[in-house]
């Protein structure tokens, strides 16, 4: 195809999907790709490569690369396999989901992608469709939905021009998402003050003026702790909490629910109700001139009633300074004067982490910290996310027809499997998910949910964990060899890109969209499925949501198109107001963010058995499972180590380099040790994203657990407690 | 004035994300290794601190070849396959190099590398093939943070002379009189090494 010698640059977008998305040069050479560097953006800020990305050649070119479809022959995980073609392995797949879905019901079918391509298969079938987002982001959304009524609040804390100070609250965006650090490093440059709260002394609490070392899931604990200083001292934003927040608003003593007019009127309206100072009456909280109370207790018509800032004020009251320091392990001083910080430098970005949200009341700290920004005052007004993120979700138009997917969360599969609960899932499909690697509860994935099920179909670049234990392996195609539409994300990227097929396919590899598009057939399905990729991709352009207005196919291979913004005033909650009250969350107890103590802390019970917290955090060296397998990152990061600080590891009898065992009730892990200062005593940390190979024995996520969280499962979807999770930590050959 | 190439690296902006040493096998094809390092500043390992927690520190330091105005690789080389060019680049001639190493550990950087399978010295060329295009070297080009700054260090109006005089930038072992090309600006600390 190509002529001898032939060379081209063709701008791409990086699909290592890490929530960034950074526009590449990919150097072709005779129809090999040789090479790729930073692409320009119209804003330079994000121009931006990692060494992830460099090493994007190496994944493409990879020995291991699955190179033709496969089907199982021996057991399941065993090993043995038989090349196919595409056309039997497509057989195999229409013909077995077909008969579980006549026989089980076609909601037995589960979906478990990262690629929005299978949407289509699943909405025809009428299947069940597992968000990923389960094993681990499902908290933060939770929290947001909850808080602003958007489930990615992210740029309310963080969106401000010149942060006079920067928070970064259990994450380590140095490592992880250097773009976001890049705003933080501009901040600090510009004489912001940049605080690290973090277990563990990361990349980025180095770059930190201070860092603050707290004890795990307790961050909610921290931010009652200096709210109850800030309240104090009287240094609340009242005007802000006044416009802005559900504060002013009257609670029923009794039922915790807000006051409304119908309850004090006959006839009135379902508007809320405030106490007027200037009157001294209760007065709805939109008439004009009304001076609303934040604080006291009041009697509307024998009704007994406080403002929901003043329920707030009174749960921070229970968190003075010694017992938040108790809970936390954070000096009384420095909660004291971060808390006068928090409200006197202004603006203050409060960067909440990914890490924040894995423990098992995750959401709870994510509404803690705004709890916190709201009443200082310190949210950006101008900070709606929603349009990039609208657009990123509107799959509308690829949807098969008028049919939906039946939506499940990823931590009830665990039960779905085993009960038929919701749906009697019988099988999977998983594709760019790492299900049996990266999942919690590793053992009962492999022991008590695959055996169960009739037939898992895999589509990867590799043999992976997941890949191992299907019935069916098709080989994909990297994110070089096929056109496909990338869409903006939130803080890191507001720019519609083309990511245009920059080589061929590799060996017999597709797309997954070339995939779907030859299953759908099979199944029936014959009508829609022959869409190109142009042709969806023309289909999202010209859906008509107010994002993509102007934006055209022919517009984006001249480079990216920034998204128009989608203005959207006001706050998506029942009151139209940030709710740090939660009428739907009393139901669990929780309609303050309250302190809970993490499920598993070194506090509870099991701590006697199991004392060290486990953590399985995220590097540069990788991204999830994706990477673990490239040589040059080998070289920087060779082997899982589980990390602990040397207290821990004296009292143990363990050296550095010490072969050892972590275990859980879950199960256990075997891998060389690594003691140094940067971990907090009392916690371990083995990096995620490593293969089962790698480890001596089990693997990082035998140690961990699947359990629901209820509360999250009524807002958005129960989040995987990655970082909840209590262990104990012995000499291999001694435990 | 003869021009007079060389880096300055920003200690206070490098997060230690390797993605210079990645940068670097990429563009100069490195199977095994790297022409520049990153080394962390702290504990007993990479990416660890020094001190106790949570009193800690930690910062990263790249190194590769110093391109020095006094390179001691070129004094010992019994060949003369090491080689200073005008502009200050020093070079390895790898036709000339039989790969004896004899200036491995002449370097106090430890910036030299053996390439066993072609038997010669490799190190950092600056990018002379990517200088020539009139391009970046391509770990500055691929820099997260952009903490790298290329230029003539002998041009008082260029980047490199610019920010080492208003940064207090520094070579690192100057008493060893190597006069290196390369300058780090010192953390927040002051700290270098």
């Amino acid at each position: 195809m190509s002529r001898s010698g032939e060379q081209k640059v063709v701008r791409t977008v990086c699909g290592i999907e890490d929530g960034v998305r950074c526009g590449i040069l990919a150097h072709v050479r005779n129809g090999v790709l040789v090479k790729v560097e930073p692409a320009d953006f119209p804003d330079p800020r994000f121009r931006h490569v990692c060494a992830r990305a460099l090493c994007s050649p190496k994944l493409v070119y990879h020995p291991d690369r699955l190179k033709y479809p496969v089907r199982r022959v021996g057991e399941r995980g065993e090993g043995r396999w038989q090349r196919i073609s595409w056309d039997e392995a497509t057989d195999i797949i229409a013909g077995k989901l077909r008969e579980i879905g006549e026989k089980h019901g076609y909601e037995s079918i589960a979906f478990v992608v990262e690629k929005l391509a299978y949407l289509r298969l699943a909405s025809a079938l009428e299947a069940t469709m597992v968000n990923p987002i389960g094993f681990g982001d499902a908290a933060a959304p939770c929290g947001d939905e909850i808080s602003y009524g958007t489930h990615y609040g992210g740029l309310y804390t963080i969106g401000f021009q010149n942060p006079a100070m920067c928070v970064i609250w259990g994450r380590n965006p140095a490592e992880t998402h250097p773009l976001w650090w890049r705003r933080i490093r501009d901040a600090k440059e510009g004489g912001a003050k940049v605080v690290v709260i973090d277990p563990r002394f990361t990349s980025t609490a180095s770059k930190a003026d201070e860092y603050v070392s707290i004890r795990p899931g307790t961050d909610v604990a921290l931010a009652l702790g200096m709210m109850n200083v800030i309240s104090e001292r009287g240094l609340d934003d009242k005007p802000f909490i006044s416009r802005y927040t559900v504060g002013p608003f009257l609670v029923r003593r009794g039922d915790g629910l807000f006051l409304r007019e119908s309850e004090i009127v006959p006839g009135g309206s379902n508007e809320y109700v405030v106490w007027d100072t200037k009157t001294n009456k209760p007065r709805l909280h939109n008439e004009e001139g009304v001076t609303p109370a934040l604080e006291g207790v009041y009697d509307v018509g024998g009704i007994n009633c406080r403002p929901s800032f003043q329920l707030l004020a009174d749960l921070a009251k229970q968190y003075p300074l010694d017992k938040a320091s108790e809970i936390t392990e954070v000096l009384p001083g420095t909660i004291e004067r971060l808390a006068i910080e928090y409200a006197t430098l202004k603006p203050v970005a409060s960067y909440r982490g990914m890490g924040l949200q894995r423990t098992f009341h995750g959401d709870l700290s994510y509404r803690a910290i705004t709890a916190l920004a709201a009443v200082t005052g310190n949210i950006n007004l101008g900070g709606y996310s929603e349009g990039y993120r609208r657009f990123l979700f509107n799959s509308g138009t690829i949807l098969f027809g008028d049919r939906f997917p039946r939506p499940m969360s990823l931590l009830q599969t665990y039960e779905a499997i085993p009960t038929g609960q919701p749906y009697p899932i019988k099988a999977l499909w998983l594709a760019g998910q790492n299900f049996m690697n990266q999942n919690p509860d590793n053992n009962k994935i492999l022991r008590e949910l695959v055996p169960r099920l009739e037939f898992i179909a895999v589509t990867d670049m590799f043999m992976t964990a997941s890949a191992q234990h299907a019935d069916v392996v098709l080989p994909t195609c990297s994110f070089f060899e096929h056109l496909d539409l990338v869409t903006p994300i939130e803080v890191l990227s507001p720019y519609v890109q083309l990511q245009p097929k920059v080589i061929e396919p590799l060996y017999e590899s597709k797309s997954d969209r070339d995939i779907v598009n030859e299953i759908g057939p099979k199944m029936g399905l014959g009508e829609d499925f022959q869409v190109s990729a142009e042709q969806y991709i023309d289909r999202i352009l010209s859906s008509g949501h107010p994002s993509m207005e102007g934006i055209t196919l022919e517009k984006l291979k001249q480079g990216p198109v920034e998204v128009a913004p989608y203005a959207v005033t006001g706050f998506r909650t029942p009151s139209g107001r940030i709710e740090f009250y939660s009428e739907r969350m009393k139901q669990f107890d929780q309609e303050l963010p309250v302190y809970i103590e993490p499920l598993e802390s070194a506090r509870q019970p099991r701590a006697e058995k199991y004392p060290l917290s486990y953590l399985s955090t995220h590097t540069k060296y990788g991204n999830h499972s994706l990477l673990a397998n490239i040589a040059w990152l080998r070289e920087l990061d060779p082997e899982p180590l589980l990390e602990m600080n040397p207290v821990d590891a004296e009292e143990r009898g363990i050296k550095d380099g010490d072969m050892v065992v972590a275990l859980s009730d879950r199960g256990k892990v075997k891998l060389k040790a690594k003691i140094h200062q940067g971990i907090r005593p009392g916690v371990v940390n083995i990096n995620e994203g490593w293969w089962h190979h790698h480890f001596a024995e089990g693997t990082f996520q035998a140690l961990t657990h699947a359990t629901i969280n209820p509360a999250q499962m009524t807002v958005f979807e129960p989040n995987s407690a990655l970082y909840d999770n209590l262990v104990e930590v012995r000499k291999a050959g001694e435990e | 004035m003869t021009r007079r190439y060389g880096l300055v690296i920003d200690l206070e902006r490098c997060i230690g994300c390797d993605t210079c040493t990645i940068a670097c096998k990429l563009e100069n094809g490195l199977e095994k290794g790297s022409w520049i390092r990153v080394e962390t500043v702290g504990g007993p390992h990479r990416d660890t601190p020094e001190g106790k927690h949570p009193q800690l520190s930690m910062h990263f330091l790249p190194v590769l070849c110093m391109h020095c105005d006094q390179p001691p690789c070129v004094d010992v080389c019994p060949l003369e396959a090491i080689f200073k060019r005008e502009d200050g680049i020093v070079l390895v001639d790898e036709e000339k190099c039989d790969g004896c190493q004899a200036c491995l550990p002449a370097c106090p950087y430890g910036a030299l590398t053996y390439d066993e399978e072609e038997n010669t010295v490799r190190k950092c060329t600056l990018c002379v093939h990517r200088l020539a295009e009139g391009l970046d070297p391509f770990c500055l080009t691929c820099c997260e943070t952009e903490a790298i700054y290329f230029g003539d260090r002998n041009d008082p109006a260029s980047t490199v002379a610019r920010v080492t005089a208003l940064r207090n930038a520094v070579a690192l072992k100057p008493e060893l009189g190597t006069k290196p090309a390369v300058y780090y600006c010192p953390t927040r600390d002051g700290r270098i090494e």
